[in-house]
């Protein structure tokens, strides 16, 4: 590193310091409501730290018992993976494909750019043709529909990036490998989808928080427990007459889980992924 | 038998045509060299023989096999390319292993097939590694491996040595000549740097347009450029090409006062009255040591020592006059310095057309 004076070091390091305040602040007040006591939650002057920890929303929406609070926040934990990722499965198993051809077909590009502009539209304004085709398919309250919704606004977003992704791999390399005389689906799978993968770790990372995260659509198209995600099921938890602060905490850090797990999978397969030399420089 | 055969190929790029009617025919054990600056069409034509691009029009013949329509796979070809193209996820052994691999040999006689390639090119040791970890020409090499593996009928390759730097170039190229005359196989070899195509080809091909403007051996290339562009193509410094006009067999270069006598073989050639291009390589001027024959008077404007020659630039009116001289040559800048001209590597050039006016008896 270049020579850099003291005071300009410090600033970098407060500078730092700073922003892992504003990232962290708001996920450690969830974490401190989710394990303080009501009293400790409406106590004034606020309690920065609860008089006692207090675990026991941890056990009520982990519960199963049936009726509970807790069956209904479980069922739409798994009601938000199993959306999250077979919509993040779909989108990549569209993605690769539509994204190499794009990559290595210029002349079709404008399709790519095409379905970018549907983006532009609000999901307000397809909210109703997509509920009604939902209806007709007898897709409603379903995970399955859910998820064919969501692979709607993951796959465009998924194959602009696969595309960058492979724009990146030289054609030579593709090139080389059908002059050694390897299928497409080889060339894919050996040479051109390994090579791909940090941009596919990214995109499935993406797409799953994108998933994940989605609440305006899942409102709408769910009703109860057979398709209702987290985003809902902690809304609803919001929506009664009393709303217990700390409760809705406590969704929300468990909420918060899933997609860690997922990053930090993502965050090694994106390190493994990391490779280089096989052209000049 | 010819190995490569070219018959009238075309190439069309919507309304531009890349490739005007290539024909070319190549025998075995032929090292063909296609010359040309960018943009000539000549890596076009080299991924049409490849089978990457397909021609618009006329046939590729490999091994008296028209192979028009036919997947790269299957024509028995192998390429090198510019960027090396090697598959950075594998290692070295699986990278040159990769189209046996791909055709199905059993891995022990794949295995054995890689260690003899990599044993011709010395790489023996680097085959557990991945591309990644291996130097420029190292990864040149390998690329080379890949394509020695396959022991194919045609050996292409697209300026492999473009990404060297000029010293690792030098030894890389006189690798592949050496493997050449070990192998004896036949190679298509693009590129646009002449020394690489003089040193290395049985044959060059100068492209120019989409079209071969030349095909002929180094030396006639060299001492006999069909036209003004081969000539100015090659040749370092380039071949000084002086504005002139010719009456009664004798050449008055423009700006200069007194006239250059022709050789006798031209005369009836360049008889009548016409402007010419007066092609002379820096290399064949020499001072003057005696009157008479054949010299030009320039004024000395630069002189610069590259070690093994003395590069003397000079003018003659407007026009610039280059030789290379011997390296303790005396020659004071700024003085009038007349330069003999050695009459058998004059070339003289149709103004109009660019073309060679040839001798009419003579070697020449």
């Amino acid at each position: 590193m270049e020579r850099r004076s003291l005071t300009a070091t410090i600033l970098v390091h407060l500078a730092a310091l700073l922003l892992l305040v504003v990232i962290l602040a708001p996920v450690v007040w969830l974490f401190v409501m989710s394990i303080s006591s009501t009293p400790d939650l409406i106590a004034k002057p606020l309690h920065w730290w609860p008089d006692t920890v207090d675990l026991s929303r941890y056990g009520v929406l982990l519960s199963s018992v049936a009726n509970s609070a807790g069956e209904a926040f479980v069922a739409s934990l798994f009601n938000s993976i199993k959306v999250a990722g077979m919509a993040t499965f779909a989108a990549l198993a569209v993605a690769i494909p539509s994204a190499w051809a794009v990559s290595r077909t210029p002349s079709v590009g404008w399709s790519l750019y095409a379905v970018i502009a549907t983006y532009m539209l609000p999901p307000v304004a397809l909210a109703v043709p997509l509920y009604m085709t939902l209806a007709w398919a007898g897709l409603l309250n379903n995970v399955f529909g859910l998820a064919l919704v969501y692979l709607t606004i993951l796959a465009p977003f998924t194959t602009w990036l696969m595309k960058s992704g492979f724009d990146s791999i030289p054609r030579e390399i593709e090139s080389a490998a059908t002059m050694d005389g390897a299928r497409l689906d080889q060339i894919l799978r050996m040479i051109t989808l390994p090579l791909a993968a940090p941009v596919m770790a990214t995109a499935a990372l993406f797409a799953f928080l994108l998933a994940w995260d989605e609440f305006f659509y899942a409102l709408l198209f769910t009703s109860d427990q057979r398709a209702k995600t987290l985003t809902v099921a902690i809304a609803d938890l919001a929506g009664g007459r009393v709303s217990d602060y700390g409760l809705i905490a406590t969704a929300g850090v468990l909420a918060a889980l899933p997609p860690l797990v997922v990053g930090l999978f993502m965050q090694r397969a994106l390190i493994a992924g990391l490779t280089s030399g096989g052209v000049k420089g | 038998m010819s190995a490569l055969e070219l018959v009238n190929v075309h190439k069309r790029f919507g309304a531009v045509e890349t490739l005007k009617g290539i024909d070319l025919s190549l025998a075995s054990g032929e090292f063909l060299v296609l010359l040309g600056p960018s943009g000539c069409g000549k890596s076009t034509l080299l991924n049409i023989i490849a089978g990457l691009a397909e021609a618009t029009g006329g046939d590729v013949r490999i091994g008296n096999r028209s192979v028009t329509g036919v997947h790269p796979k299957n024509r028995d070809i192998a390429m090198v390319f510019q960027s090396y193209a090697l598959y950075p996820n594998m290692s070295v052994a699986r990278n040159i292993g990769f189209g046996l691999e791909m055709r199905n040999v059993p891995a022990a006689e794949r295995k054995q097939a890689v260690e003899k390639a990599a044993k011709i090119l010395q790489i023996e040791n680097l085959l557990d590694r991945k591309p990644s970890e291996l130097s420029g020409g190292q990864r040149q090499r390998v690329a080379i491996g890949r394509a020695l593996v396959r022991d194919p009928q045609i050996f292409l390759f697209d300026e492999p040595l473009s990404n060297l730097d000029a010293k690792l170039r030098m030894e890389m190229r006189t690798e592949l000549k050496r493997l050449h005359q070990m192998l004896g196989t036949t190679i298509v070899y693009v590129t646009h740097d002449q020394i690489e195509a003089m040193t290395l080809a049985t044959r060059i091909a100068v492209m120019r347009n989409g079209q071969i403007e030349q095909l002929a051996t180094p030396d006639e290339i060299y001492n006999r450029p069909a036209t003004r562009y081969v000539a100015s193509f090659v040749g370092s410094p380039p071949m000084n090409m002086l504005d002139a006009r010719v009456a009664d067999g004798v050449a008055y270069v423009d700006g200069s006062p007194g006239g250059i006598p022709l050789p006798r073989e031209f005369r009836d050639n360049a008889a009548s009255a016409r402007d010419v291009i007066i092609g002379i390589r820096p290399e064949s001027l020499t001072l003057a040591s005696r009157d008479g024959g054949l010299a030009i008077e320039a004024e000395v404007d630069v002189v610069e020592l590259t070690g093994p020659e003395l590069v003397v630039t000079s003018t003659i009116g407007n026009q610039r006059l280059t030789a290379s001289l011997p390296p303790k040559t005396r020659i004071a800048v700024g003085a009038t310095q007349r330069f003999d001209v050695d009459a058998s590597a004059l070339h003289i050039f149709d103004k109009a057309t660019g073309q060679r006016i040839q001798r009419v008896s003579g070697a020449g």
